[in-house]
């Protein structure tokens, strides 16, 4: 019972959804309109499995003093104080946790993390990007192509530069980007059949019964 | 150990030094290299630009801060637009980190061109469960807000009235730095409810973007820093606007930062195929 029930619902709600798509009739846009009601519903509920993960995650760390334990007391305290002040004093614009945590703390701390990026991407493209086969000499050429021509730099060496980036963006990028996108549609599509259909049923979670 | 062999092993604390000179150099004095427009860019312009006075530009804020010096230009240089043209902007997001960012820039932009709040611009904020959030907004703003950002229900909104669904917004642009982000309002926005969407992403992300502009999903992309200058380079040749233009003077330290990151790679190729070839 425990697993053909939600079994069931899954096989139902998919063929209904499906047929609902393609059908424009008033019951079956009310159909639509509650299962997105039902969905928001639903969806509010991840944020308690994602509270639990992070907790037990971060505990089980702790306990087992696992290597760079210190920053799960981080985590931890800045769930419990995000929380509490959320809670206590709101989310609304000129909140504590509007003022303090995000503008004086959040954005700083994200814009760092971004900033630092760039000099990292430096270090390593002067350690590790070579030329070491035909390919990636190729991938080289390519890359400076387009960071050239994406910056008012490149215009000013050659002022076809930025069309010759545009070109490789949108012809060989995008034939492989294509391709990728179709095999990855393809595989949703077969993936969505296979668990509506109950032949794919680890998002039961493996549970007996 | 030769030069290039101690070129190879170089300390990562001076390439930082490096990068960071050049990068600050060109914000303290500007090169003024100058940006010109590209047509993803002029296609979400003339977009923009065709929506009638008094209809309705959607805005969708899903970034955070860690991509605001890219986006948020994106975000002001829209905004600016639309009300130099008397066109009402609706705003929302599907990120929760940008919310408050948002909320900024609705504080800051309209009474530059004396627009109300409720009257010409209406932030409704964040909401969780994506594809349930747009899908509702088709179907009905006010089932998925409401209220909007600041508590006020929608009834209470003059603009709201006249923005009941998706459908009524002639066209939208999605300013995105991931998932979720442009790609769930082509999926569920544009593909059901026929909504024409423009984006404005990072420029990692902008390859992504892509085949979406030649099968014409998206009807123009703004990409990068470079998009958000090439925006704010338009509107200011419009006249639309005469205020400072953050993307355009970043572009001198992205051309500097781009230019280091070359140098190098060609340095470092230079001295590993010489010691190898010294070694055998």
């Amino acid at each position: 019972m425990r697993r053909s029930l939600p079994l069931a619902i899954c096989l139902g709600m998919g063929i209904l959804m499906m047929i609902q798509f393609f059908v424009p009739h008033p019951v079956s846009v009310a159909f639509y309109d509650l299962t997105t009601k039902w969905i928001r519903i639903v969806s509010a509920f991840a944020l308690v499995l994602g509270v639990g993960s992070l907790i037990l995650y971060h505990t089980d760390r702790l306990r087992r003093q696992r290597p760079g334990w210190a920053y799960s007391i981080v985590t931890l305290v800045a769930l419990v104080v995000t929380a509490v002040i959320g809670l206590a004093w709101g989310v609304k614009p000129g909140s504590p946790l509007q003022e303090v945590l995000f503008k004086n703390m959040l954005v700083p701390l994200n814009a760092s993390m971004f900033a630092i990026l760039a000099f990292y991407m430096a270090s390593a493209a002067y350690r590790a990007f070579r030329a070491r086969t035909k390919e990636a000499a190729l991938l080289l050429i390519a890359a400076f192509v387009v960071m050239l021509g994406m910056v008012p730099v490149g215009e000013s060496l050659w002022h076809k530069l930025p069309e010759v980036a545009e070109w490789v963006l949108s012809v060989p990028n995008m034939a492989a980007k294509r391709a990728i996108l179709f095999g990855v549609a393809l595989g949703a599509i077969a993936t969505s059949l296979k668990v509506i259909l109950g032949i794919e049923r680890g998002w039961l979670g493996g549970g007996k019964g | 150990m030769s030069f290039l062999e101690r070129l190879l092993k170089i300390d990562r604390k001076i390439i930082f030094i490096v990068m960071a000179v050049l990068v600050l150099f060109p914000l303290l004095k500007p090169l003024g290299l100058g940006v010109s427009s590209g047509p993803r860019a002029k296609a979400v312009f003339d977009a923009v630009d065709a929506i009638p006075p008094g209809k309705t530009l959607l805005i969708s804020v899903d970034f955070d801060p860690a991509s605001m010096p890219e986006l948020y230009p994106m975000l002001v240089a829209l905004m600016r637009h639309a009300f130099a043209r008397d066109v009402k902007v609706l705003l929302c997001g599907l990120w929760i980190t940008g919310a408050g960012l948002a909320d900024k820039a609705v504080t800051e932009i309209p009474p530059e061109y004396g627009k109300k709040y409720g009257e010409d611009v209406v932030y409704l904020g964040w909401k969780a469960g994506v594809d349930a959030v747009i899908l509702g907004m088709g179907e009905n703003i006010k089932n998925v807000f409401p209220v909007d950002y600041y508590g006020h229900p929608l009834d209470s909104l003059p603009m709201m009235n006249e923005v009941t669904r998706l459908r009524d917004i002639p066209f939208m642009v999605a300013i995105s730095a991931g998932t979720p982000g442009f790609s769930d309002w082509l999926l569920y926005a544009q593909s059901r409810y026929g909504m024409r969407v423009g984006a404005g992403v990072t420029a990692v992300s902008a390859a992504d973007a892509y085949p979406y502009l030649q099968s014409g999903q998206l009807t123009g992309l703004l990409a990068g820093m470079k998009g958000a200058a090439e925006y704010e380079v338009l509107v200011q040749r419009r006249g639309y606007s005469n205020v400072y233009m953050p993307a355009v003077a970043a572009m001198d330290s992205q051309s500097l930062a781009h230019i280091v990151i070359m140098v190098l790679v060609v340095i470092g190729n230079l001295a590993f195929f010489a010691t190898r070839r010294k070694r055998r």
